[in-house]
């Protein structure tokens, strides 16, 4: 049982000492799955793995290494465990410091109990990058992640530009700036947002249709070859923008022409990072 | 009891439309939001409770207080006071008591907040009793009912082919004269109720604040800004001058006000770059508190009235009522 093996471990390495705290999922009184964070052994009963554990924890590992915390363990899926190959390509967190518990993962569930699209277009079954893995493996399945799994997708880009610019704008128009997709975002993590410095120097603070444009275009292109597409944007938007597909559609481009998948292993983007040394001199 | 029929009712907010601003519950891109609404059919009948409150329509999230213009050599500066007549239709109690909360701030307490007092003079709210609880609603646990009428203007309580009418105020009778209200020899429907979560006493909510909860509950939280935007008594507010590109050469610039949330960093942050509330379990016990304790010691009510979206809307799971059960527990040491 997967959740048995995942205490047992979790009980190891957090009595050994060998980390200091273990992110994961917890079910809280509702019976909703919730990240928890675990400091003692007596903790680790609370863990548990279902097919909620939707959010990715990786989003809370930089600050949590920030706070002289040594060695962390965060339990992470195949797509999530993508954003620490960001991550550590970005220099952002050390590999040591990390004890990385990967899941075997079938997916996850919508909240109509539907498999979520972007795991039904997902069968990577097993993450790129860990210390420990928990579940079995269908031999018979062959890992695969398509980006043209969408149909929405492939929908919004049949239309003309104008309709495109259209339908976009329609959907920014809801847009509340409460910044949740940045905040839940692992990749989203400039010490201060160009969107909202205080100097309002080049997004103000309105609500207004332009500066929502511009939050939402603008943060598309910072995550280009950097979203790993964990969908977390989209899952937390309180008004249903389908935030994703802007981070899609990059991602498809980034592959298309640089043969690039963002977080496959711990590569800077081809676009957003330094120039090379040639580049430079160049 | 007074009753309006359903093509009644239709017709009355027709005329509303005619003459006045009229905001109702629609549906936009699968979400529930009240707007101002051009058209009668534009109104989703069906709605359950809008994803933000209907406080909005008094205090809005992006608000041009003034325009300041060079004349000249002469500044000028435009208030921008509105004073259109306005109506809220479908208004839930939770929400109307969320505006009766905020009224304790803006206008019973010096100094009164002009631009929001125009507003709430100007708008006439037309309730809608809920037919159901949703799973995170507790507005019972906070002194309200499903069907409470006492913050609205008009009350409307669905029944067969149309709804049981509570007129109550001028502002509401005002806005059904000359309509001939028929009458209805059936009681008011028993409003629904779900079970009742406990709230801490305000006065019994001492010794907490370096309480290990703070820690525990804050650690998930990710300091966005939704439980604060869609709460119906959230009231914090930045203000900042921005400049207004102008063809001729004059210098023009708004004042702007905006939402704000004690969830961010940078919401407390001073001059220097100190933080009083640098980790997030600092923010999240100023927002429990702010809504538990502070604002009731300040201003009267609670600032919480349990319409439960920050329940729903939160992106990992943190829970008013399950820290609200915590608190008890804590007193109870």
């Amino acid at each position: 049982m997967s959740i048995d093996l995942l205490q047992e471990h979790a009980n190891n390495i957090i009595s050994s000492g060998q980390v200091d705290c273990i992110i994961g999922y917890e079910v809280g009184p509702r019976q909703w799955t919730r990240p928890a964070f675990i400091y003692e052994p007596d903790e680790v009963r609370k863990l548990v793995w279902n097919q909620n554990c939707t959010h990715n924890l990786t989003t809370y590992l930089p600050s949590k290494l920030s706070e002289e915390k040594e060695r962390v363990a965060v339990v992470l899926k195949p797509c999530d465990a993508k954003s620490v190959n960001m991550l550590l390509a970005e220099n952002k967190i050390v590999r040591q410091q990390v004890h990385i518990i990967g899941m075997v993962c079938n997916g996850m569930l919508d909240d109509d109990g539907g498999k979520q699209s972007r795991c039904i277009a997902c069968s990577q079954q097993k993450p790129n990058v860990y210390d420990f893995l928990i579940g079995d493996l269908d031999t018979e399945a062959i890992d695969s992640t398509s980006l043209n799994g969408n149909k929405f997708l492939a929908e919004i880009e049949e239309l003309l530009p104008p309709e495109r610019a259209e339908f976009w704008i329609e959907q920014f128009d809801r847009c509340i700036r409460c910044y949740a997709c940045r905040q839940v975002c692992p990749l989203c993590n400039c010490p201060t947002c160009l969107y909202e410095r205080d100097d309002s120097l080049w997004v103000g603070m309105k609500t207004g249709i332009k500066e929502k444009r511009a939050f939402h275009l603008g943060r598309a292109m910072h995550l280009a070859g950097r979203c790993v597409g964990c969908n977390e944007c989209e899952r937390v938007c309180p008004m249903e923008i389908p935030i994703s597909l802007l981070n899609q559609t990059l991602a498809k481009e980034l592959q298309a022409q640089f043969d690039y998948i963002a977080g496959n292993e711990v590569l800077l983007s081809p676009i957003i990072g330094p120039t090379l040394e040639k580049e430079q001199k160049a | 009891m007074k009753f309006i029929s359903s093509h009644e009712l239709i017709a009355l907010l027709q005329n509303i439309l005619n003459e006045q601003i009229l905001y109702a519950p629609v549906l936009v891109g699968g979400v529930e939001l009240y707007q101002e609404i051009e058209h009668v059919e534009d109104i989703f009948w069906n709605f359950t409770r809008p994803g933000k409150s209907v406080k909005e329509v008094v205090f809005p999230q992006t608000e041009t207080l003034m325009v300041i213009k060079e004349s000249d050599k002469n500044l000028t500066v435009h208030e921008n006071i509105s004073n259109e007549k306005t109506v809220i239709f479908g208004v839930r109690p939770c929400d109307a008591r969320g505006m009766q909360a905020l009224d304790s701030m803006f206008f019973h307490t010096d100094p009164i907040d002009s631009y929001y007092a125009a507003r709430r003079n100007n708008s006439v709210l037309i309730g809608l009793s809920c037919s159901e609880m949703l799973d995170t609603c507790f507005c019972t646990s906070m002194g309200g009912m499903p069907d409470d009428p006492s913050c609205m203007d008009i009350m409307l309580t669905v029944v067969d082919d149309g709804y049981l009418v509570e007129v109550m105020s001028d502002a509401g009778a005002n806005l059904l004269d000359g309509i001939e209200l028929s009458d209805k020899a059936i009681d008011k429907p028993k409003p629904p109720i779900q079970s009742v979560v406990e709230v801490p006493e305000v006065e019994n909510i001492q010794n907490i604040f370096a309480s290990k909860l703070w820690m525990q509950e804050g650690e998930r939280c990710l300091s966005c800004r939704i439980c604060a935007y869609v709460c119906p008594t959230c009231r914090c507010f930045d203000i900042q001058d921005e400049n207004l590109s102008s063809a001729n050469g004059k210098n023009q610039s708004i004042r702007l006000r905006c939402w704000d949330s004690c969830s961010s960093h940078a919401y407390r942050q001073i001059a220097g770059g100190h933080n009083p509330r640098e980790i997030k379990a600092d923010r999240l016990r100023n927002r429990i508190l702010c809504k538990l304790k502070y604002y009731a010691e300040q201003y009267g009510p609670q600032a919480c009235t349990g319409c439960g979206r920050c329940i729903s809307a939160c992106p990992v799971n943190i829970d008013i009522t399950e820290i609200m059960g915590a608190l008890m527990e804590v007193e109870a040491i």
